[in-house]
C-alpha cells in the first residue's frame, strides 16, 4: 500500500529530486503537496483501496507524512 | 474628487463601530482600523522623500491591510510582495521595483539592499499613543489623484524576470465600484478573504468591501488542507460573500462535508483564475441551491472585464462554462488572430519597470493573449493561450522566468520549460535540461528549489543530451510534450 501511495505522490503530486531518499515519516505538505494535492490523493486512494476517508478527519495530522496516510487509511480498513 | 480609499472614508464617518476586520484572534472596527491607518501613513508621509511605492512584506491578514490603506493615504503606491517567495525572487523584485520602503514585522532582514527603508509595523500602540512616538499630522494627499499610481502588483513575466502591473486609483475604483454594485455589497454583508493582496482578487475584499460598509473576515491559512473545517469556519462566521479560486472550490465540493454543514448565510460565491471544471461546478451548484455563482474573467492587466453569472440549467459536465459578457464597461473585440481584445476603465497604465512606470498607450485595447470566442448566447468563450503563458494553481507563470532560473544554475547546459496539463492544478510546469556532467541533477533541483516559488517549480525533469530544435533553430516545445507522459 505504502509504495502505491508512494509512487502516485511523487509521480503526480509532488516532485523531489530523490524520492528513494524521502522517508515514510518526511513532512509532505513541506515538501508542497497542496489542497489540490489532497484533494487528488484522497480519491486515489479511495478509489484504489476501497475505503472511504471521511471529509471531517482531512486534515494536516492525517495526510503529512506517507506513515500517517497509512494509518488513517489503515483504521478505515478494519 | 473620489480616490480608492474616498468610500473606506465615508463608511468610516457612517459607521464607525461597525467591523472593518476580522482574523483568527483580533478584529478592528472602521474607527479603530482607520486611527492605525493614519497613524502609520503619517509616519510615512513625513519620513519619505520620494514618491516611490512602498513595498509590503507581511502575511496576508489585518497587519497587511493596515499597510496597504496606509501607504494609499500618505499619498503613494502600494507593491505587496509574497512572503513565500524565495529571497532570490524577492530581491529582484525589489531591485526592479526601487520601493523607497518595506514595511515587515521585526528587525531588517539582512538580504535587504541598504538603498530600501525599512518600517517596522509594531504593536498597536495602548491608549490612542502614537505609533513608534510620532505624532505627526497628516497632509490630506489622498485627494486628487485617481490618475495616480495606486498599486504595482507583480506577476510573472515573458521576457524571463518579474513584472509589475501598475494600475491606477481611476481603474481599481472602477473595478471596485463596479464589483459594489453587480454584487450589491452593503453593510450586512460578512465577506471571507483568502486572496493574497499581491493577487487582483484582494481588489475585491480590500475595496468593494470597505467601501460598502461589509465586514471582512481573514479566512486562516491552515484551513485550506481541511475543507470540512473552512465549511464550518464559513458557517460559524456566518460569511455571505466570499471571491476565491475554483481549485479551492472544488475541493470544499468534494470533501467538504457541505451535506452535512449548509451554508444558509452564504447567497454570493465569485471566482476567478483559472478555469473550473464543469463537473466540479454541477457538484458545488448542487449542494449550494441558493448561492448565486459567478465565473469572473480577466488578466492582472484589466482585472475583471468579463463575467458570467452561473445558470444552472446550462451546465453540462462536457461543455466549459463561458466567461461570459463584459464587465466593469469593458468594451471588447475578438482580432483576427481569436485574441480577445480589452478596452476599460480598468486597464492598467503600464508596467513598473527598473523604477519607473512605462506608461502604456491608453488609447489601445489591451491584448490579452486569450484565445476567445463568442457563442450562440452572445457570451465570450475562453480556449485557451496564444503563447507560452502557464496557469499553475491559479498563478500566471511564464515559461520563460523559469528557463531565466534554470540556465542561471552552473550545471545548466541549456533548457526549455512546457506545460503539463494537471488535473487539479490546471497547468504544471516541467523542465527538459542539458547537463554540464550527466550526474549533477539532484544538486540543480535543489537550487532550483531554492529559486523558484513552489508554483513555479517543475513537478518534472528531464535530462536530454540535446534539446529537439525545430529548422529555424527554435526549440520544438511541441516534441517535448511526449517525452513527459509516462
Amino acid at each position: 500500500m505504502k509504495e502505491k501511495i508512494r509512487r502516485f505522490i511523487f509521480q503526480e503530486l509532488i516532485f523531489v529530486a530523490e524520492p528513494e531518499k524521502f522517508s515514510d515519516d518526511d513532512n509532505l505538505l513541506d515538501a508542497g503537496l497542496d489542497s489540490m494535492g489532497i484533494m487528488r490523493l484522497i480519491m486515489f486512494i479511495e478509489e484504489q483501496f476501497g475505503v472511504t476517508l471521511p471529509d471531517v478527519e482531512i486534515d494536516p495530522d492525517n495526510v503529512h507524512s506517507i506513515n500517517a496516510l497509512e494509518q488513517w487509511i489503515l483504521r478505515h480498513k478494519a | 474628487m473620489m480616490n480608492l480609499i474616498t468610500g473606506f472614508l465615508e463608511q468610516c464617518r457612517k459607521l464607525p463601530d461597525k467591523i472593518a476586520f476580522c482574523e483568527e484572534n483580533r478584529s478592528l472596527s472602521y474607527a479603530e482600523f482607520r486611527q492605525q491607518v493614519e497613524q502609520l501613513a503619517s509616519f510615512l508621509q513625513h519620513n519619505r522623500k520620494t514618491s516611490q511605492p512602498i513595498a509590503i512584506l507581511l502575511e496576508r491578514g489585518i497587519d497587511a491591510a493596515i499597510a496597504i490603506y496606509a501607504v494609499l493615504m500618505s499619498g503613494t503606491s502600494y507593491l505587496p510582495l509574497d512572503v513565500k517567495n524565495p529571497l532570490f525572487r524577492l530581491q529582484l523584485i525589489i531591485a526592479d521595483a526601487q520601493p523607497e520602503f518595506v514595511i515587515g514585522k521585526d528587525v531588517r532582514p539582512d538580504w535587504l539592499n541598504d538603498s530600501v527603508g525599512w518600517v517596522e509595523q509594531s504593536e498597536p500602540p495602548q491608549n490612542g499613543e502614537s505609533l513608534m512616538g510620532f505624532g505627526y499630522h497628516l497632509y490630506p494627499s489622498y485627494e486628487n489623484q485617481s490618475e495616480s499610481i495606486a498599486a504595482i502588483l507583480y506577476t510573472s513575466g515573458s521576457t524571463g524576470t518579474p513584472k509589475g502591473v501598475a494600475l491606477s486609483h481611476a481603474a481599481m475604483l472602477n473595478f471596485s465600484n463596479w464589483a459594489a454594485q453587480t454584487f450589491k455589497l452593503n453593510p450586512q454583508d460578512k465577506m471571507a478573504s483568502l486572496a493574497p493582496f499581491h493577487f487582483d482578487l484582494s481588489v475585491f475584499d480590500l475595496f468593494s468591501g470597505l467601501s460598502s460598509g461589509a465586514s471582512v473576515y481573514f479566512i486562516p491559512a491552515k484551513l485550506t488542507l481541511s475543507p470540512s473545517r473552512l465549511t464550518a469556519w464559513l458557517s460559524e462566521n456566518q460569511i455571505s460573500c466570499w471571491y476565491t479560486v475554483p481549485s479551492l472550490l472544488s475541493f470544499l465540493a468534494f470533501k467538504g462535508a457541505l451535506d452535512i454543514t449548509p451554508l444558509p448565510f452564504l447567497k454570493k460565491l465569485l471566482f476567478a483564475g483559472e478555469v473550473f471544471p464543469t463537473p466540479h461546478l454541477i457538484r458545488l451548484a448542487q449542494l449550494l441551491p441558493n448561492v448565486d455563482l459567478y465565473n469572473l474573467y480577466g488578466p492582472t492587466e484589466t482585472n475583471v472585464c468579463c463575467y458570467w453569472q452561473v445558470d444552472r440549467t446550462k451546465l453540462q459536465p462536457e461543455q466549459a462554462i463561458p466567461i461570459g459578457v463584459s464587465a466593469c464597461g469593458a468594451k471588447l473585440k475578438i482580432a483576427e488572430n481569436d485574441e480577445l481584445l480589452v478596452a476599460c476603465a480598468n486597464n492598467f497604465s503600464g508596467y513598473w519597470q527598473q523604477g519607473q512606470l512605462l506608461p502604456r498607450d491608453s488609447s489601445e485595447p489591451y491584448r490579452t493573449g486569450d484565445k476567445v470566442s463568442l457563442n450562440n448566447n452572445g457570451e465570450y468563450c475562453y480556449h485557451g493561450r496564444l503563447d507560452r503563458m502557464l496557469k499553475c494553481s491559479g498563478y500566471r507563470v511564464e515559461p520563460a522566468e523559469i528557463e531565466t532560473v534554470l540556465n542561471q544554475i552552473a550545471g545548466v547546459e541549456t533548457c526549455a520549460v512546457i506545460g503539463m496539463h494537471d488535473a487539479s492544478s490546471g497547468q504544471r510546469p516541467a523542465a527538459a535540461l542539458v547537463l554540464k556532467n550527466a550526474d549533477s541533477l539532484a544538486e540543480i533541483v535543489k537550487t532550483a528549489r531554492e529559486k523558484l516559488p513552489a508554483y513555479m517549480m517543475p513537478c518534472k525533469f528531464k535530462v536530454l543530451a540535446a534539446l529537439p530544435v525545430l529548422s529555424n533553430g527554435k526549440t520544438d516545445t511541441l516534441a517535448l510534450h511526449p517525452l513527459f507522459d509516462d
